[in-house]
């Protein structure tokens, strides 16, 4: 039995990549379509303008290359199979906005701006959403349910950059207690001093708990619908007939009623990948959103369609992730069977 | 198997059974017009040591009679009026919280009416019972483990796979004798199986009633066993209730239940039986169909729509429980000679 589970995972693990990868193709195509065919092709202006410049053909070529990961020349195919290539090398190009520097070395510096505070969110409203939806569904005849119900509908219906908003309006203008941007202050030495940690977690503040409460109201209504739903499971009954301890009834309720929220873990890291851009431009943060809008806005293709594919394999890898995470406590899946 | 008690409950037979009393017990479910009694002035004693069945159309009240005797009715039902005396526990009514609880499972044990759906789907059986026995301060839990294992061979399974089975790897049927098997598995002294059989073939299900039998005699149980089937219970029952409307509406020895029936519905219970009429020509289904809280009269018999003995007084005047020779029934036409079909002997 054991080993047709382990089976089940490996068949589970393998369709996942072969999804991922066909669709970090996908993404890499579309960024080779959107470079190489935007109006004015970027990749032929750049190659013109460094001839211009009294560059000879073959540097510019050479140069252009570098900078978009593909030759500036040659047929579509050729320039395609190219950029391809240098993809499988973690060759994402050059950045034309900060001259010369590698689009992974920007990326590597962007990513844990977005990542850390994304996953911190993430982690943080599911344990509040989880724990005030059991209290929602307990409480749900009384003024309590209600109330955590109703926190639940609004922040739900609330799109993130307007808490993002608010929360800059409240806490940095209203209540001047917090940073209002920038990833940390300057005056700081970098490294593991109470000042620059202290600076850190300060300008954290904000962006961590407009994630989180993106997320929340989300989390809130799963849980409590999935906890009435479970109450109302006959299992839940006859564990009280069998006069199990409260604690271990609740236990049941509560694994039960967690576990289809595993499913939708994945959808809200996507989701807050995808806030990510609107909150970092307003806290000036200087993540993976902050450098996507900053690409956009100063015609950086490569940089754009490096972000982009970093951005969806991120959110592929947190599907894979969460789907692990769910098959490790879901036996009905772990077993393969047909529950 | 010989009984190798662990003894979390009371071992046979250093303790008799105990004797369990329904007294004009009342639940109502609340509905849109207001609470309706699902179970009307119940009375009915169940003897120390015997297995009394209880059969009735669905919808009768069987399920929520049971589910009384473990104070255990759910919202938006409550029991309104009435005692449910045990030997030992008293009036389980007036228990709540933590005394209540000890009594589930423990001394009280259950099969619930969706045996099938009873476990929780997440856990190995084992583990849900270990819980069990947990809960129960079980301090010796390989025996509680061995005692499992030998209730789940005698129901023709393989004891260690089931336990190291979830759910979802075992079937309906299976299921249901894992649900019987924790209700037994405590030693709880009284036993109440709601439909315990409903997901079994004909032959598996004449087994487990043959062991639930056996298991009954073997640890001197008081047992209720609930069934809309008069066939299935007839093997095992010493006692047997009829239930009609949320009234018990016949009561006695199963045999002379089924061999005389004084009440109306029982006869037409048994008319509708052809392995109990004895003859399938003879065979005749009820007519009409069984109330609901909603359409059952607010005076008179309840039985009367369907009843081809009834009387003017029927209409107005609710039939009283009259009890002779260790017999009750509940009808104004009962006591007069009533023709009956040719049956089996019951003895
Ligand atoms: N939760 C409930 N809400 C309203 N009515 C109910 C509820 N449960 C049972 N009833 C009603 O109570 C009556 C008795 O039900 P039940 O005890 O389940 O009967 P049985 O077990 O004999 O089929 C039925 O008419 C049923 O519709
Ligand atoms: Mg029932």
């Amino acid at each position: 039995m054991t080993r047709s589970r382990g089976g089940a995972v490996a068949r589970r693990v393998a369709g996942h990549l072969i999804r991922g990868l066909v669709m970090v193709w996908v993404v890499a195509t579309i960024s080779f379509v959107i470079i190489r065919e935007i109006p004015g092709n970027p990749v032929q202006g750049q190659y013109e303008s460094l001839i211009q410049k009294g560059m000879s053909p073959e540097q510019a070529e050479r140069a252009t290359a570098v900078l978009y990961g593909f030759l500036p020349t040659g047929s579509l195919w050729d320039q395609y199979t190219g950029y391809l290539g240098s993809l499988l090398h973690f060759d994402l190009g050059r950045s034309l906005s900060t001259p010369g520097v590698e689009v992974t070395t920007l990326i590597g510096h962007a990513a844990r701006w977005t990542v850390l505070p994304v996953l911190a969110g993430t982690l943080l409203s599911f344990l509040l959403g989880v724990t005030m939806g059991v209290y929602a569904a307990i409480k749900r005849s009384g003024k309590l349910g209600d109330l955590l119900a109703l926190s639940g509908s609004l922040l739900h219906g609330v799109p993130v950059y307007v808490i993002g908003l608010l929360l800059t309006a409240i806490f940095t203008t209203l209540w001047p207690i917090l940073p209002s941007g920038g990833p940390v202050d300057v005056e700081f030495v970098p490294g593991l001093n109470p000042g620059y940690v202290g600076s850190l977690l300060q300008h954290a503040v904000l962006p961590v708990v407009t994630y989180t409460l993106a997320s929340y109201g989300g989390w809130i209504l799963a849980m409590k619908s999935n906890v009435v739903a479970v109450l109302g499971d006959d299992f839940i009954l006859a564990a009280e007939l069998r006069g199990l301890k409260r604690g271990i009834v609740f236990r049941y309720l509560a694994r039960n009623a967690i576990l289809p929220l595993f499913t939708i873990l994945a959808l809200s890291i996507g989701m807050l990948f995808g806030g990510s851009i609107f909150i970092e431009e307003i806290f000036n943060y200087p993540g993976l959103g902050l450098l996507l809008v900053n690409s956009i806005s100063s015609r950086d293709y490569a940089l754009m369609g490096g972000t982009f594919l970093v951005i969806t394999v991120g959110i592929i890898v947190a599907n894979i992730a969460a789907d692990l995470l769910y098959t490790a406590i879901d036996p009905r899946v772990r077993s393969g069977g047909s529950a | 198997m010989t009984t190798s008690s662990p003894a979390p409950g009371c071992p046979a037979p250093s303790c008799p059974a105990p004797g369990v009393r329904i007294r004009d017990l009342t639940v109502v479910y609340k509905t849109p017009v207001g609470e309706l009694p699902a179970v009307s002035g119940v009375d009915l004693t169940l003897t120390p040591g015997t297995i009394t069945g209880v059969v009735g159309e669905s919808g009768s009240g069987k399920s929520t009679l049971a589910l009384s005797l473990l104070n255990a009715v759910q919202p938006p039902g409550r029991i309104k009026s009435g005692t449910v005396e045990i030997d030992g526990l008293g009036d389980v009514v007036k228990l709540g919280g933590e005394q209540l609880r000890q009594t589930r499972g423990r001394k009280v044990g259950y099969v619930f009416q969706a045996a099938q759906n009873s476990l929780n789907p997440l856990k190995t059986i084992g583990k849900q019972l270990l819980d069990l026995g947990r809960s129960h301060e079980v301090d010796d839990l390989r025996a509680l483990v061995r005692d499992a294992k030998d209730l789940l061979a005698r129901m023709g399974m393989d004891g260690a796979r089931v336990l190291d089975s979830h759910q979802h790897e075992l079937s309906g049927g299976m299921r249901q004798r894992v649900g019987i098997m924790l209700a037994l598995v405590l030693n709880a002294q009284v036993v109440v199986l709601d439909e315990p059989t409903t997901a079994l073939d004909m032959i598996t299900q004449a087994t487990i009633l043959r062991i639930i039998r056996e298991v009954h005699e073997e640890r001197a149980l008081t047992t209720l066993v609930i069934t809309h089937d008069v066939g299935a219970v007839a093997e095992v029952a010493d006692d047997l209730a009829v239930m009609y409307g949320g009234r018990v509406v016949e009561h006695g020895r199963i045999t002379e239940v089924l061999g005389a029936p004084r009440h109306p519905y029982t006869q037409g219970l048994i008319r509708a039986i052809p392995r109990l009429s004895g003859d399938i020509s003879l065979a005749r289904a009820l007519p009409g169909r069984p109330p609901t809280l909603g359409t059952l009269p607010a005076a008179g018999c309840v039985f009367r729509e369907r009843c081809d003995k009834r009387m003017e007084i029927c209409e107005t005047v609710e039939p009283q429980s009259v009890t002779l020779d260790g017999r009750t029934v509940a009808c104004h036409a009962a006591g007069r000679p009533l023709p009956l079909v040719k049956r089996k002997e019951y003895a």
